[in-house]
């Protein structure tokens, strides 16, 4: 990206592939490009050079709403800050994924991943009236709900309490055990990290095994 | 010196943020209504003041059969008067003679107003400042008619002949009596002695016409007041203006309460923008604080730069305010100078920044009070709503108390207010839970954009709110100003009366016919007029029958009223009660005005008697009638059956309508019946409508800048959520929301906005033209163009809506990432 002494390099020569039912960890200290790598493998952003392929689409090829198509078939997402949207119920917040890709049955397998995630309960309820956990949970089930291939969690357990990031991170390890997804997670926890299958360290923009 | 210089150099960097610019803009529109609307208001107390002295003939007038005594003239000496005696002569040239009401006046009449005179009978009319001087008079240009007079010929009062110099077109103090219509002879007061009216037993009316400074006027009046003899009475602006007030009180409340819901509407929005400057400048002056900066020179900083910055508005807006009343000013010719004084260019001035301080400041002051630590960590809304909005709402309060000028108003205004802020929102939450209840099955776009209308409520129903008010004003009065005017002359016949011809005698009948047909005129029914005062009810008379208070309120029980026949129910009058009679019904039947009836609770079946100038005539109450005054139809309290008036002395009254053209041709009718009266009532409407179609212009410039208020919240209000909407927006995209999708959420949440105030506006003003329909048409509703308002609104919400949000669309979906 243009900086103010010229092109700043975020990303130097960066190569990994995740398959299915995997789960990889990206570690790195803050300002290390986590999120910047994070961001290119789920077709939110393109890379100078390279591509990325994902379920064996060469995502330079797709414009923004066939990527938009393509993360809604197959990407889920986690984020530190939860991100549910405000306006919605619990119930609502799983179901919205499950309607944007047309699902009929989307009110059904919504209300039965609330259920999975402890919160059947809770599903009339705002994000504003959840605990930050609870929240996280919401997200954790709209994540899984459309079945992703690919599972992205940029610091799922950032905004959290050890003990609530402790039962979060079980769940989503948990699930992602059941589902058989392909779990892409960046953070700065290495006992999270450490749950992984295979991790990486980026360091000045590149990685290390 | 370095921290003016920061100032100056950082005085201008907020109107960059998009925030401020918003601000700045509301600020700037209520400066505008506030000075416009508080300078106005001075040029038409003083105008209205004047009016009513000029129609008076002064601030004061003291009116007697005899001259003031000289203990009376002694109170007046401080203050300017003028002398004039009125009385009625007949002036008599060759074998004509004619009636005339003569006024003697002296310098400085006229005290206000000007006198419009014409130099010849059909000449250019030119005004002036003074009366005739003495030897000379002025006549009314009917006199001229009947007497067969001309500019330059004598004509003799009494014993005194005075040569005619001018045409007595209009005298600002003429007065406006339907029945005192005997032509003016206008003279010097001088003259008087010598002309002999002034003898033991004359009927004259001594005026004294009293004009000064108002507490000089004051302290006359109450001296005055408790010298008066029997015969003698005071007049003054506030006794005269009562009768005309309430329509210009009505008026100036519609203002006053407009300017406030637009200061209010502004206020929204800089308290709205103001929330985003807080969340900028929250940042700042906590590391101002770390760097140790006191709390003064945090406040000075800030505050300093957001009092410079917002200068210019407020003073473009009330630059616009002083402009927009110079320009009516122009257009109404009014001369002199400016009427406000500096009380309220002041207060015009400072208004708007009064505003500004209570919307925005608390919010600023509050986030001085926050401690550093805690805003650099928390990072988030540093701010009490519900207090800051109590301290907000000081200001509106405190300018409603300075517009409205009186308690009563004062009370009034806000009520309205607080009725308005309150029930119509409460109106809205109903219909919007409802619908957020239904809308779980509807389609996924449709049901997004509602839910971010449904589950802000504190934001969109107040939004709802003053969108719907915008719209149903602006509706209303763009439909009813001029539109009522231009739906009732539609509802006049083509050829309805534009004159009034009355005092007629038998023989003039065959000679208006015959003048009718040769200038293609259309005439209306002849009804005789025979001049009655009633003295019974039910026999009984009437100062025992009706209580003091009601006949001395009463004007139909202190003077003459005009009695008259009809065969057939007038077009214009509608019964109520009882029967109208058969067409071989026989003398002694009335139908009674249902106002008058209701005043001096008359019945069907009860009697009423009349003293003529020849004995009694008594009738027998068989309807009441409701009577549409507003017809421009002759029109009577009293109708009599056929036959009933016929021992009377009468004369004849009719109506006409005249194509257009010379008035040489009521010259010459008028010569042939000198003793007839004629009244323009097409000068009457030309009148009316003028000042009905200024007062709707004025109330629709006040309308449009009530929705431009209206809007502009609502561009504050997506500027104040324009983050979380991007970031909605951004969630959408990235859980696979293609971008159109996106973009439909976006409008249609504009689009329901907009219906939904559409609608309730629709319903507003449906309410209110309901009323308005019985009142004047009879019940039908003037449904009109102006109804596909709303519609229209819809439209500019949603297309404004989507202008100011399309930044949140073109948030990159990465955005979310970075911001975790």
């Amino acid at each position: 990206m243009p900086g103010p002494e010229g092109d700043l390099t975020l990303l130097d020569d960066v190569s990994l592939d995740v398959h299915a039912g995997e789960s990889a960890a990206i570690l790195g200290p803050s300002g290390s490009g986590k999120s910047t790598l994070l961001g290119l493998l789920a077709g939110l952003d393109r890379p100078t050079t390279g591509h990325v392929r994902l379920q064996d689409q060469n995502l330079n090829e797709l414009d923004e709403d066939e990527l938009a198509a393509l993360r809604g078939r197959w990407c889920g997402f986690v984020f530190q800050s939860f991100h549910l949207v405000h306006d919605l119920t619990a119930l609502e917040n799983v179901m919205l994924p499950l309607e944007l890709k047309g699902d009929p049955a989307a009110r059904e397998t919504a209300t039965q991943w609330l259920g999975r995630v402890g919160l059947h309960q809770r599903r009339s309820h705002f994000p504003n009236q959840l605990s930050g956990g609870e929240q996280q949970r919401v997200a954790l089930a709209r994540a899984f709900a459309v079945e992703p291939a690919l599972l992205f969690a940029d610091e799922p357990t950032g905004s959290l309490d050890h003990a609530n990031g402790r039962h979060v991170s079980e769940l989503l390890f948990e699930l992602n055990r059941d589902e058989g997804t392909a779990l892409v997670l960046v953070s700065h926890d290495e006992e999270l990290a450490g749950r992984c299958d295979r991790r990486w360290r980026l360091e000045e923009g590149r990685l290390h095994a | 010196m370095r921290r003016p210089r920061m100032l100056s150099r950082t005085a201008f960097r907020p109107w960059r943020d998009g925030a401020f610019r918003l601000l700045g803009t509301a600020l700037a529109i209520a400066a505008f209504a506030l000075s416009s609307v508080l300078l106005l208001r001075a040029e038409l107390n003083e105008r209205f003041d004047q009016r009513t002295a000029e129609v008076l003939g002064g601030q004061l007038v003291l009116d007697g059969s005899r001259a003031p005594e000289p203990a009376q003239r002694e109170l007046m000496d401080a203050v300017r008067t003028v002398p004039a005696v009125e009385f009625r002569t007949v002036l008599v040239r060759d074998e004509q003679t004619l009636l005339v009401s003569a006024r003697a006046v002296a310098p400085p009449y006229p005290l206000f107003g000007r006198l419009t005179l014409a130099p010849e009978r059909f000449g250019t009319e030119y005004t002036a400042d003074h009366g005739p001087p003495p030897g000379e008079a002025w006549l009314a240009g009917q006199a001229l008619d009947r007497l067969g007079v001309q500019v330059g010929d004598t004509i003799t009062v009494g014993q005194k002949e005075l040569k005619l110099s001018a045409v007595l077109k209009r005298e600002p103090d003429g007065g406006a009596g339907f029945y005192s219509m005997s032509p003016r002879l206008l003279m010097h007061h001088d003259d008087l002695p010598a002309t002999g009216v002034i003898a033991e037993g004359t009927r004259l009316d001594h005026e004294t016409l009293i004009a000064g400074p108002p507490e000089r006027i004051t302290q006359v009046r109450s001296q005055l007041q408790d010298s008066l003899r029997p015969d003698q009475e005071l007049e003054g602006v506030d006794d005269a203006a009562e009768e005309t007030l309430s329509p210009l009180r009505q008026l100036t409340l519609w203002i006053s309460l407009s300017v406030l819901l637009v200061a209010l509407l502004c206020g929204a929005a800089i308290y709205l923008a103001s929330g985003e400057r807080v969340q900028r400048h929250a940042r700042h002056a906590a590391l101002m604080r770390c760097f140790g900066a006191s709390r003064r020179q945090v406040l000075d900083d800030l505050l300093g730069r957001e009092f410079v910055a917002v200068l210019p508005a407020s003073l473009i807006g009330s630059g616009l305010g002083v402009l927009l009343v110079w320009a009516i000013r122009r257009q109404m010719e009014w001369q002199g100078a400016w009427s406000a004084g500096p009380a309220v260019w002041a207060l015009a001035l400072l208004a708007p920044l009064v505003l500004w301080a209570s919307f925005a400041l608390p919010r600023l002051l509050r986030l001085l009070r926050t401690p550093a630590g805690e805003v650099l960590r928390a990072g988030g809304d540093h701010t009490r709503p519900a207090l800051e909005l109590g301290a907000a709402l000081a200001g509106p309060v405190a300018l409603a108390a300075l517009l409205t000028q009186s308690w009563q108003d004062l009370g009034l205004v806000l009520g309205i207010l607080v009725v308005l802020g309150t029930v119509l929102p409460a109106l809205f939450w109903p219909g919007l839970r409802w619908l957020d209840r239904r809308s779980a099955r509807w389609p996924l776009t449709l049901r997004l954009a509602l839910r971010r209308l449904s589950r802000r409520p504190l934001l969109t129903l107040p939004l709802l709110a003053a969108l719907t008010l915008a719209i149903a004003t602006l509706t209303l009065a763009g439909q009813t100003g001029t539109r009522l005017i231009d739906d009732w002359q539609g509802q006049l016949p083509d050829k309805a009366a534009n004159y009034f011809l009355f005092n007629l005698l038998d023989e003039d009948k065959p000679v208006l016919r015959d003048w009718l047909d040769k200038h293609k005129g259309e005439p209306s029914p002849l009804y005789p007029i025979v001049r009655g005062r009633l003295t019974r009810i039910e026999g009984t008379p009437i100062r025992e029958a009706v209580t003091k208070d009601k006949q001395d309120s009463e004007e139909a029980l202190n003077r003459d009223l005009a009695l008259t026949t009809a065969e057939q129910v007038p077009e214009s009058n509608r019964i109520l009660e009882g029967e109208w009679w058969d067409a071989d019904a026989g003398p002694g039947q009335v139908s009674v005005e249902a106002d008058i009836a209701r005043s001096l609770d008359i019945d069907p079946g009860d009697s009423v008697t009349f003293v003529t100038s020849r004995d009694e005539v008594t009738g027998t109450v068989t309807s009441i009638r409701e009577v549409d005054w507003a017809s421009f139809e002759p029109n009577f309290y009293f109708m009599f059956s056929p036959g009933s008036l016929a021992a009377q002395d009468a004369t004849w009254l009719t109506s006409f309508w005249l194509p257009e053209g010379s008035g040489r041709r009521l010259s010459e009718l008028l010569q042939q019946m000198p003793h007839a009266t004629l009244l323009d009532v097409d000068a009457l409407l030309e009148r009316a409508e003028q000042i009905a179609r200024q007062a709707s212009g004025a109330a629709f410039l006040l309308a449009f800048v009530l929705m431009g208020s209206a809007l502009l919240v609502l561009g504050a209000a997506l500027l104040a959520g324009q983050n979380q909407r991007g970031l909605d927006n951004a969630l959408l995209r990235i859980l696979g929301a293609r971008h159109a999708l996106v973009r439909r959420v976006q409008l249609l949440e504009f689009v329901l906005l907009g219906a939904g105030a559409a609608l309730a506006a629709t319903a507003l003003v449906l309410a209110a033209l309901w009323p308005l329909g019985q009142r004047l048409f009879d019940g039908a509703l003037p449904i009109s163009a102006w109804q596909l308002l709303p519609l229209a609104a819809i439209a500019l919400i949603t297309v404004l809506g989507g202008l100011l949000s399309r930044r949140s669309l073109a948030q990159p979906p990465l955005a979310l990432l970075k911001a975790g």
